[in-house]
């Protein structure tokens, strides 16, 4: 099965038929959307700004990780989801716009930025925990993290544009 | 709000340049989801350290001092930006109760999450208070993110309700 016929496959799904037709499908997958990004962001920039040195409600950078992440988690599922949802009422038409495309392609890079950090820096946390500025390589990742979640949100809001 | 202001928004320069410049009302409202995530994460990081749930290893009143100047920048984004909004397309957002509603509820979200915070922002009574939080404080907590997940559907819904 080619890319064009599994599209049409997952547009013709009955839930995905559903969300289409209903008048209440679309916006109520959008706006838990809206909040499962805000959430994402919301969290993650706590954690990448303590990465670039900006302190958050407690020192040590380990345990504001360990303490925010499962939010940040738990609300990319929600996106994941919601965005699968939509993704599937209209997937032939999703899958040629490029502000979809793109969004896609940075939401790999954060994932990226994301996998680097912690096989990297994150393995020695115990050594910058407390100090500031933390070291090169975590700011790079707060900073790269910061500019492509940023990114992904403003690609997104694009799709309804082009 | 009557028609005739309405229509002469509609037909003023400012207005009109909004409508015009293809790229204003895409690029304001990415402004406006940056700054949703800015203060509904800084509200959710703090109620929930109000609630009792999140941080409780840190002191109250330095968690809510940690997030409060966020929400509170967050806030002039949004009403910046959401007046750019209005402005740009006042026949769509004006006659709308859906936005009408979405006003009335960020009014009650930020009083309730004011009303809360006050009393921790400013210097503590005695240096014996303690953290220990009123039962009711808790539950207004949660009721604040209750309140601004609302906000969040309504904001959505605005479009959905011409």
């Amino acid at each position: 099965m080619d890319i064009q016929s599994l599209l049409q496959t997952l547009q013709d799904t009955a839930i995905a038929t559903l969300i289409r037709e209903s008048d209440s499908g679309f916006p109520a997958l959008e706006s838990l959307h809206v909040i499962g990004i805000a959430l994402v962001l919301g969290t993650i920039a706590v954690v990448d700004l303590r990465l670039l040195g900006i302190a958050a409600h407690r020192p040590g950078a380990l345990r504001l990780i360990e303490e925010l992440l499962p939010f940040t988690w738990v609300a990319f599922v929600t996106c994941v989801i919601t965005g699968v949802l939509m993704f599937m009422a209209n997937a032939t038409t999703y899958a040629e716009n490029p502000m979809f495309l793109g969004k896609m392609g940075l939401l790999a890079l954060a994932g990226l930025n994301m996998a680097i950090f912690h096989l990297g820096a994150f393995r020695r946390i115990h050594e910058w925990d407390t100090t500031l500025p933390p070291p090169g390589q975590a700011r790079i990742a707060g900073f790269g993290s910061l500019a492509l979640w940023t990114g992904v949100i403003v690609l997104g809001r694009w799709i309804a544009f082009v | 709000m009557s028609a005739e202001f309405i229509a002469w928004l509609y037909a003023s320069a400012l207005s009109t340049t909004i409508r015009d410049m293809l790229w204003v009302v895409p690029t304001v409202q990415s402004v406006h989801i940056i700054a949703i995530a800015a203060i509904f994460g800084s509200a959710v990081i703090s109620d929930l350290r109000l609630a009792g749930v999140l941080a409780v290893d840190r002191p109250v009143r330095e968690v809510i001092a940690r997030y409060y100047p966020w929400m509170r920048n967050a806030l002039i984004v949004l009403l910046a930006t959401g007046l750019v909004m209005i402005v740009g397309e006042p026949d769509r957002v004006l006659v709308n109760s859906t936005f009408w509603l979405k006003m009335a509820l960020v009014l009650g979200a930020f009083a309730v999450a004011w009303s809360i915070r006050r009393p921790l922002l400013k210097p503590a009574a005695s240096a014996s208070k303690g953290d220990a939080i009123d039962p009711g404080i808790k539950l207004l907590a949660w009721l604040s993110i209750a309140l601004w997940c609302v906000v969040i559907f309504c904001g959505r819904w605005i479009a959905y309700s011409i």
